[in-house]
């Protein structure tokens, strides 16, 4: 199965905040929300000597994503095109990862704004947009739209340093395939938290184990998101709001 | 309440609150949420209209595409045909729309009707405007003489105002804070080195195909220009081994092979003893040296004396690390990159020297002309149209502010220290009339409160401008300038690795009454009654520039509005040959000698903290430039304030906590602005560091206001280069104050004997 996927070269990186203006530019995401994000770390003392390195950050498209889960909109069957035409019936709610790129999308028709997924993320990568007069959730896509037109993500098309390797883990012949099953990229999870991210991370010893270090999530935090409640209540929303109309 | 907050409440009153929100209508907001959804047929910037153009975020100026949807830019990217950034811009030029569609900007002509320096304007019409600058240029140079008017400009859009100043008859036409508060002295070393910039705008050394780099303070990847940090990447991809020398463990130390923190200041002392040890243990380019390099003898003779042992103390470095970088270095010769710095006026006094120093070194090594080394521009032709700007019959100075001081000055115009000085004391001659465009003066040259004490002075200062910044606030008349994005300008031509030809050209038409550079000059000039700018547009010109190069701005667009050329960046032993007078090139410089100036570098210690201070010395982000874009809502959120970096064994002796706000003392007891501490060992205890163009104080940029300290203004003492009269930024020292009261910072890395530690200006007796 295809699996889209990212790997960020922290001996590439300037942390130059290329690719996160870029993405705002690209999805007009209002301040301070953000689809990703680079965040500057140390100079900082580590068992392999000083770093001072940078975490670009996105939605990492888990193999186990549990933003997914905890979205209270009931499911509905969706079909899926691959590239080549095949088609799946899959039934999702109004977030899901898609069968065939392994990207993890939000149906902003059906997505009723509640919140809970952006809960959910460990990585805090979705945020909710309240510039909307209907909320909705919004979060990284991977640059889906652009795909489909032959066009990279718009931060790997900006990032200066040409830090940032796209591509496909089911194809061999990729970079991200190669660098990640040489099994030098690090994956940011831990113990509590092992959800199976798909951005990847080399550098340096020193500036992995600083990423690491602060970076990784150890909060389940999925765990946390009242559904069920929230469920009743946006229900009741809902069924208000269809009056309403 | 915000949406997540919301979220956070226990289930009972998460429950209570939604029934709250329930009630209330707009929680249910369909009709305009579904429009939202519906538009537009592709998404983000995808289906935009291209139009290509030049950033100018900053001024390495990367050819750009900017994608404009219903009449509004929607997004911009570099220019996929660019051979030097491609589809790649910085995080500055990404955020170029928010310069033009920030809410701040000036929109129209204004007066000032408050005191200056107060903000209070009022909206005038452009022929108001205009007549008015007119008037009073005219009227002081009648009054007082042509060089009563001064100009400082940065940037392509202030050529053509500055073309009035010249054509007018004054000395002060071209005081570009871009060399005398920057790139002055690094730019002048190399001038009489190799007889070319190889520093100024831009640096001609190739990374790329470097085997070994040699950093002193220089810092890419924290300081941006996409191509040059490109190429800097793609070096290190390639196996080159990296030494960075800084105070600072910065973005590039980081990636550094070999790091050296240096004490501030012997920077010099560090390249002499380096020089001497390569020549004594011969590991220079004897050949490149004996065929290409005239002064060789001198040189030798002139560093012997500077052993690694001497300066163990003085650099704060142990011998065996200074060995082995410069082992590195010589190991992988010719093909190393002696990066020759760019900002270059830190401590005054052997400014020049320290990259004269550079200068040899990257010859003694045989790095120039050779792969991975210095390099030579490819020349570009394009036309050069004639203005017919008539300059009237040079009016000489009896006591010229520029050359009678600093005998090198005058190859980049007046010395900003020396017109400040003029403005205040009416000497050697009066200046009463400032014209100012492209840059925030008060942000950028050293000691602030002389320069709004020298514009109290004025009989009228007017400035060009696009965001109401300190600059403006200061002005009598501020005419609104139209950003890059809504302007032609002149053709570019790249002459680095990656040569290339293209245009300014706008991608959207101006917003409000602002108008080109080219426009307000030509109007100003008519109402001087000036013969100047013979063209009616900048097409017109810039037609006349691309005949030249055989090419019309119609073919241009038609070719993606970029042209690539071959480079040229080479020379064999056999063709080689600089642009000096014997085309060699100069180890020791007979120009210097001539004005009694060390010919040869030599090491002039820069005096150490006072007790209870460290040093202040300040850089780059790589999200903005100087203090233009601390206004910029994008860049603002990616880093909206500096921090000041302080070393974690000071901060734990003195109890000072990592986040923590403190307020800055300098030695003449100026205060700065409320700023955030980071604790960090990425800095030497005897030195602090904060982000350059920060702490804005023009109430009217809402976003930059008070946002952090500005470095500018804790720098009030400096010296000039006594060369080229640049004005010295890291000789200021700082101490901590917090809740009111002042904190000693311990010492920790005393100065040795040869170091003489500063005076403070009260106690010093004679001299300045």
């Amino acid at each position: 199965m295809s699996q889209l996927a990212m790997v960020i070269d922290l001996n590439r990186c300037v942390g130059c905040h290329a690719c996160a203006i870029a993405c705002r530019a690209e999805w007009s995401v209002p301040v301070p929300y953000r689809r990703n994000w680079v965040k500057r770390l140390g100079p900082e003392t580590t068992p392999k000597g000083l770093a001072f390195t940078f975490y670009p950050g996105l939605c990492n498209h888990c193999d186990d994503p549990k933003c997914t889960s905890v979205c209270p909109v009931d499911p509905e069957e969706k079909v899926f095109t691959s590239k080549d035409g095949k088609t799946k019936k899959v039934s999702v709610r109004a977030t899901y990862k898609d069968p065939f790129t392994g990207a993890v999308l939000i149906d902003k028709e059906r997505c009723i704004g509640c919140g809970s997924c952006v809960e959910a993320c460990p990585y805090g990568a979705r945020y909710l947009n309240e510039e909307l007069d209907d909320p909705k959730a919004d979060k990284c896509t991977f640059c889906v739209e652009r795909l489909a037109h032959n066009l990279e993500p718009a931060c790997v098309r900006t990032c200066i340093s040409g830090a940032r390797i796209f591509g496909d883990l089911s194809d061999k012949n990729s970079q991200v395939y190669k660098i990640v099953s040489s099994g030098k990229a690090v994956r940011l999870q831990s113990k509590e938290v092992s959800i199976g991210p798909n951005v990847y991370y080399v550098g340096k010893d020193r500036d992995v184990l600083l990423l690491q270090k602060i970076c990784t999530p150890h909060e389940r935090r999925w765990e946390n998101v009242m559904a069920p409640v929230r469920r009743g209540i946006l229900k009741a929303a809902i069924r208000k709001l269809a009056k309403a109309v | 309440m915000r949406r997540r907050n919301f979220l956070k409440l226990s289930a009972s009153a998460c429950a209570a609150l939604a029934a709250l929100r329930l009630g209330d209508k707009d929680v249910f907001r369909p009709a305009q949420a579904k429009t939202a959804l519906a538009t537009p047929k592709l998404p983000g910037s995808l289906g935009a209209k291209e139009i290509t153009s030049v950033c100018e975020m900053c001024f390495w100026r990367c050819p750009i595409v900017g994608k404009v949807k219903n009449g509004r830019l929607v997004k911009i990217e570099g220019n996929p045909n660019s051979p030097a950034n491609g589809t790649r811009i910085c995080a500055r030029g990404n955020s170029g729309i928010q310069l033009l569609y920030d809410p701040d900007r000036i929109k129209y002509p204004l007066k000032r009707t408050g005191a200056r320096g107060e903000g209070k304007w009022a909206r005038i019409s452009w022929d108001e405007a205009l007549d008015e600058v007119a008037h009073n240029l005219k009227e002081i140079k009648k009054k007082y003489g042509p060089h009563a008017l001064a100009f400082f400009d940065h940037g392509a859009s202030a050529e053509f105002m500055r073309d009035i100043f010249k054509t007018l008859g004054t000395e002060n036409y071209t005081n570009e804070p871009a060399f005398f508060q920057c790139v002055g002295p690094a730019a002048l070393a190399y001038l009489k080195t190799y007889g070319y910039v190889t520093s100024g705008t831009r640096q001609y050394v190739d990374m790329k195909n470097a085997k070994a780099m040699l950093f002193i303070g220089t810092h890419i990847g924290e300081n941006v220009h996409v191509s040059h940090v490109k190429e800097f990447i793609e070096g290190l991809q390639n196996g080159a081994k990296l030494v960075v020398v800084d105070p600072r463990y910065s973005a590039a130390a980081a990636k550094a092979d070999v790091y050296l923190p240096i004490r501030p200041g012997t920077d010099t002392a560090l390249l002499l003893a380096w020089m001497n040890f390569i020549i004594t243990e011969g590991l220079y380019n004897k050949e490149f040296v004996e065929k290409h390099c005239t002064g060789f003898d001198e040189l030798k003779k002139a560093v012997k004396g500077y052993t690694l042992q001497w300066a163990s103390p003085i650099c704060d470095l142990p011998v065996k690390d200074m060995k082995r970088a410069i082992l590195l270095i010589a190991d992988n010769s010719p093909h190393v990159s002696i990066h020759p710095g760019r900002h270059s006026t830190w401590y005054g006094r052997g400014d020049t020297g320290r990259h004269q120093a550079l200068a040899i070194m990257a010859a003694l090594f045989g790095a120039v002309g050779v792969k991975g080394g210095l390099y030579f521009p490819t020349p570009i032709k394009k036309g050069h149209p004639d203005f017919g700007c008539a300059e009237e019959e040079p009016d000489t100075p009896a006591k010229s502010i520029s050359e009678d001081y600093y005998p090198f000055a005058s190859t980049f115009g007046s010395p900003t220290s020396k017109i400040i000085e003029a403005t205040i004391t009416g000497k050697p001659y009066p200046v009463k009339l400032w014209g100012i465009n492209g840059v925030n003066i008060i942000q950028t040259i050293s000691n602030p409160y002389h320069t709004m004490k020298a514009i109290k002075k004025l009989d009228f200062v007017f400035c060009e401008e696009i965001l109401p910044t300190e600059t403006a606030i200061w002005s009598d008349i501020v005419l609104p300038g139209a950003t890059y994005l809504e302007r032609y300008d002149a053709v570019y031509t790249f002459d680095l690795m990656t040569p290339y030809l293209t245009v300014r050209q706008p991608v959207v038409a101006p917003m409000f009454e602002v108008r080109s550079s080219f426009w307000i000059a030509r109007e100003l000039a008519k109402r001087i009654g000036l013969e100047c700018f013979n063209y009616n547009n900048e097409v017109e010109f810039i037609e006349e520039e691309l005949k030249g190069a055989g090419l019309s701005l119609k073919e241009l667009n038609k070719k993606g509005g970029i042209i690539s050329y071959k480079a040229n960046p080479y020379r064999s032993s056999k063709e080689f040959k600089v642009a000096t007078e014997d085309g060699k090139v100069q180890l020791a410089v007979e120009d210097f000698a001539d004005e009694d100036l060390d010919p040869i570098p030599k090491f002039i210690p820069t005096p150490a903290p006072p007790k209870g201070y460290v040093r202040l010395v300040y850089g780059r982000s790589p999200v903005h430039t100087f203090s233009r874009t601390m206004n910029n809502k994008w860049l603002h959120n990616e880093v909206p304030e500096n921090h000041l970096w302080l070393n974690e064994k000071v901060a734990e002796l003195t109890g000072i906590k990592d986040g923590e706000e403190v307020i800055l003392e300098n030695q003449d007891g100026y205060r700065s602005w409320p700023i955030k501490v980071k604790v960090t060992p990425g800095i030497r205890p005897d030195t602090a560091y904060m982000i350059h163009g920060f702490g804005s104080r023009s109430k009217q940029l809402s976003k930059a206001y008070k946002q952090g300290a500005s470095d500018q203004f804790m720098v009030t003492e400096y010296e000039d280069d006594p060369f080229m009269g640049a004005s010295s930024h890291r000789t200021n020292f700082i101490r901590i104050v917090r809740a009111g009261k002042v904190i000693n910072l311990p010492e920790l890395c005393p100065p040795p004997k040869d170091i003489p530690r500063f005076i403070p200006k009260k106690n010093r007796t004679g001299g300045k």
